[in-house]
């Protein structure tokens, strides 16, 4: 609760271009990746089992279905929403849209962390895009940390604005 | 100012096309059949150790190496039996083990040796489906010795006979050679089929199945 009110009021400050278009890069690849899996589920393959991964056994699991959508499509408009959320700061400059664009990179973080948790004790098989879409999403999560530590913007007494 | 308006309209249409590029492209590389699988070596000939379906004179011979804990595997094996019911004079079938054994399932050898150790008592195939039907109950069962005797009580099998096979040497034997066999080939996935002794990449629907099998009784060679 501490930590959400403190979201609320929290401002940031402008971020470099460089680092805003290093967390679009990240989101673009984690797009990719679910992208590729969303196809793959609506084209119907079969990916057949292979020696090297258990890619097949966590892709044909129940856990790849929330509400009969694949979870690669959540994945992949997770994704692109983050992209747009910072094209968007990009194009405005408006940090309250900074703000909030990487406030939900913690969904990501926590919505990985399970299939990480379901993958290494449930269905103990691993899938490899999986996987890369777990360091994406963690990724972003470490990136956005980074902005709300560096380019945060606390008020002081004299109510001038001071950058952390 | 229009100037900047029309910047910003750039600005989002390049976003768009970025995206829609992303997708397009990942349409169009994943359209493209797989080559990989085609090149593999010629399964040895039908014998009478195999496990065979269909008449032995029918003109297409489906050999699938295969693995009763592998997900795909299940998903064929409706569709080989609908192909066998179909075209019951131009296909004989061919199961042979490819168990993906101790990664990444653990329960496949153990599940060969109960079709094979079935097969001792003429039941290779009630074993087969099973096997196929109940996959999801036993594939992570840290012991499937119980449930498979149970299959084995059900098909009617002498359970006393079936559960010393199910441990014997032979049975172990007899799935290590198919997969030392399949090894040889360069499998390394399953299902793995061919037909007519050339590996095919694994049909999508039943249709292109049945087309493959049609083809092939035809005399055509792709």
């Amino acid at each position: 609760m501490k930590h959400l009110r403190k979201l609320l009021t929290t401002r940031l400050a402008a971020i470099p271009t460089s680092f805003a278009v290093g967390i679009l890069i990240v989101a673009v690849l984690g797009f990719v990746d679910a992208a590729y899996l969303t196809i793959e589920h609506y084209k119907g393959v079969i990916p057949p089992c292979s020696v090297v991964s258990g890619c097949e056994t966590v892709l044909t699991s129940s856990y790849s279905l929330i509400l009969g959508m694949p979870v690669s499509l959540l994945g992949a408009l997770y994704y692109l929403v983050i992209a747009i959320g910072i094209f968007a700061y990009m194009d405005t400059k408006k940090t309250e849209i900074l703000k909030w664009t990487l406030f939900l990179t913690i969904f990501g973080l926590l919505m990985s962390l399970w299939f990480l948790v379901v993958q290494a004790f449930i269905l103990k098989a691993w899938c490899i895009y999986c996987l890369g879409s777990a360091v994406t999403s963690i990724a972003l999560f470490v990136l956005a940390n980074i902005v709300f530590k560096k380019y945060m913007i606390t008020e002081t007494v004299d109510n001038t604005a001071v950058l952390q | 100012m229009p100037g900047m308006n029309t910047k910003r309209i750039i600005f989002w249409l390049g976003f768009v096309v970025v995206f829609g590029l992303i997708i397009w492209g990942l349409v169009v590389a994943m359209n493209k059949p797989p080559v990989m699988g085609l090149n593999l070596g010629a399964p040895a000939p039908v014998t009478e150790a195999d496990h065979v379906r269909g008449s032995a004179d029918a003109p297409v011979t489906l050999i699938e190496y295969s693995d009763f804990q592998c997900p795909a595997c299940a998903i064929y094996y409706p569709l080989v039996e609908r192909l066998l019911s179909e075209s019951t004079t131009t296909v004989r079938f061919v199961y042979r083990h490819y168990p993906l054994y101790p990664q990444p399932h653990k329960n496949a050898f153990i599940a060969s040796q109960a079709a094979e150790a079935a097969g001792l008592q003429g039941k290779f195939w009630e074993m087969y489906q099973l096997l196929f039907d109940n996959q999801k109950s036993w594939e992570n069962l840290p012991n499937t010795e119980s449930v498979f005797e149970g299959y084995a009580t059900r098909i009617g099998l002498n359970t006393e006979a079936f559960k010393k096979d199910l441990a014997s040497d032979s049975v172990k034997k007899r799935v290590q050679r198919d997969r030392d066999e399949g090894i040889s080939l360069g499998v390394n996935s399953t299902p793995t089929f061919f037909v007519n002794g050339k590996a095919i990449v694994n049909p999508q629907s039943y249709e292109a199945f049945k087309k493959i099998i049609d083809d092939a009784a035809r005399g055509d060679s792709n």
